[in-house]
């Protein structure tokens, strides 16, 4: 089996013409979400299943991620950390802090937390980040997947509150959590508006791109705060 | 200026230099740090205006940063810990009380339609259903076990059903009275939901009943949830699928959702019931509302409920569209 590293710490496995995503295992011999675990020279990979986690397949839609094992980020909606495991994997001397709201998903964040030397586990609603800004310090990047119709609002509060300046946001945008009969294309044009400059802050937006056929429906945003 | 950070409050002076004397730090000790993480949440985001990490630094609360990143994520799986076994309210028990009872109903349902097959071999001719038949072979087993007394004894001693013993016997009746201590522990359920709910939604409860109040929090996810929510969203929970065909496309909009269980709305002529509903429904949000926010008991709620019911009885005793006037 080939390794190809396409990014700081995210590796390409190639068998053949089968391509698969992977991270190098923080915490060797355990898997997070029943991933498969895959050693090759001695070092051992967890697969990142595309499917379930939407910077995962962002990945795969060639964006740029802006991740070294130094990054700190907040990562708003964490749910059980199936993204989290990953990102942990790539910023090993880094620091995550990851926010969740609903206390049963935070049940399995917390078990990953304490198997990970890199987590920080928040408890709190990602829309109001004054209730977690005694916890949270400056960071280099904010990953957000929260399914919220107000999404582009939280981001820029997070981002004013949070984002150190030239950090980027990467943002996975649910269309059916905005409107549910709505035409997703249109959208993803005025959340893409409102992400640019409708909040106080401004971003330079670096990539955009639907994540089908990974996720139905949701549109992956790269941006860089002004 | 004071601000709130994890590691204790800091007290800034004009310049935005750090009076250490001020400062009131927790101690190194992950526990009351968790605690302080939780009691002092800030109402605004003071502790933006200052870098966490230098600070703590700076007013020596940690000696490096590997230590500033451990004590901090120790205390925050600490707090989180904590946060998460609060969170466990009686409503969010009696949502799994109620989801308890779906899956029970599930079950039952298949293992009872399975006992009737099976037993059906060897006693076609007993037409008893669901728990009275796995009562029945819970306690006789085979049809041969029949005493005289019994009013189904003649009908067995005819019967074209195969013989039942031994080994094969005590299977099916073990099976049985599985079946029968999944009824029973189907009632003990049921009671510990009457019990709650009295004491966690009392109004909720006396308006809509102990289980469609129940049923309903579980729907929403939680009574707070119930609460904040418009009645006509609450007059169609439970009617998504009307309801979204009615959004998508010309379909009509749905009249009642889980609240059609109520006799209130199950008894009444088909067109009373949204009338029917919407008023009940809108007694629904109230009741929940009070329960939610103050928790005290309001009679006045189900006396208006039934005025406005008879009302509508009175104003539409006919069919519409018959022209059936009341002269």
């Amino acid at each position: 089996m080939d390794v190809k590293e396409i990014s700081q710490g995210i590796f390409e496995l190639s068998k053949g013409k089968k391509k698969q995503l992977a991270t190098r295992n923080l915490n060797p011999g355990n898997s997070v979400y029943s991933e498969p675990l895959v050693v090759v020279d001695d070092v051992e990979y967890r697969r990142w299943d595309v499917h379930r986690s939407k910077f995962g397949a962002m990945i795969l839609k060639k964006f740029n991620v802006p991740l070294n094992p130094e990054s700190r980020v907040l990562y708003l909606g964490a749910a059980s950390g199936t993204t989290v495991s990953h990102i942990s994997d790539i910023a090993t001397n880094g620091l995550i802090y990851a926010v969740e709201f609903s206390s049963r998903t935070m049940r399995d964040l917390v078990m990953l937390c304490e198997k990970r030397p890199n987590i920080v586990p928040v408890l709190a609603d990602a829309g109001q980040p004054s209730h977690y800004s005694h916890i949270v310090e400056k960071v280099d990047v904010i990953f957000q997947d929260v399914s919220q119709p107000n999404q582009a609002e939280i981001a820029a509060k997070n981002a004013k509150a949070f984002l150190k300046k030239d950090g980027f946001l990467l943002l996975a945008i649910k269309a059916r959590s905005i409107d549910t009969v709505a035409n997703p294309k249109k959208i993803f044009k005025e959340e893409v508006k409102k992400v640019t400059n409708n909040f106080a802050v401004e971003f330079e937006i670096l990539k955009r791109s639907e994540l089908d056929p990974y996720h139905e429906d949701h549109l992956g945003i790269l941006a860089r705060l002004k | 200026m004071e601000i709130t950070t994890w590691f204790g409050t800091i007290v800034t002076d004009k310049d935005r230099k750090i009076s250490t004397k001020e400062c009131s730090l927790c101690s190194k000790n992950p526990d009351s740090i968790a605690r302080h993480i939780i009691d002092s949440r800030p109402s605004k985001a003071s502790s933006l205006q200052i870098d966490l990490r230098s600070t703590a630094l700076e007013c020596g609360f940690v000696d490096s940063e590997e230590e500033y990143e451990t004590l901090l994520r120790e205390s925050a799986i600490k707090a989180s810990k904590i946060q998460i076994s609060n969170a466990t309210t009686i409503d969010i028990r009696i949502i799994q009380a109620v989801e308890a009872i779906d899956d029970i109903d599930e079950t039952t349902n298949l293992l009872s339609e399975r006992l009737s097959e099976w037993y059906g071999m060897y006693f076609p001719e007993l037409n008893l259903t669901s728990e009275d038949l796995a009562q029945f072979v819970a306690k006789h087993g085979s049809k041969s076990n029949l005493t005289q007394d019994n009013e189904w004894y003649s009908i067995a001693n005819n019967s074209m059903g195969a013989e039942l013993s031994g080994s094969e016997e005590k299977v099916i009746k073990d099976f049985a009275t599985n079946l029968c201590n999944l009824y029973k522990n189907r009632k003990e359920i049921e009671d510990y939901i009457m019990e709650n709910m009295e004491y966690a939604a009392p109004n909720l409860t006396n308006i809509a009943g102990a289980l469609l109040g129940s049923r309903l929090i579980s729907m929403t996810g939680s009574l707070e949830r119930l609460a904040s929510l418009p009645s006509s969203t609450i007059q169609v929970i439970g009617a998504n699928k009307a309801l979204f065909k009615h959004l998508r496309s010309r379909a009509t909009s749905p009249k009642h959702g889980v609240i059609f269980n109520h006799p209130l709305i199950k008894n009444a002529p088909w067109w009373q019931r949204g009338k029917i509903a919407r008023a009940f429904a809108s007694k629904i949000s109230l009741a929940a509302r009070i329960d939610y926010y103050s928790g005290e008991v309001n009679d006045k709620l189900s006396i208006n409920l039934d005025e406005k019911i008879q009302n509508i009885k009175n104003t539409y005793p006919y069919p519409p569209g018959k022209n059936k006037s009341k002269n």
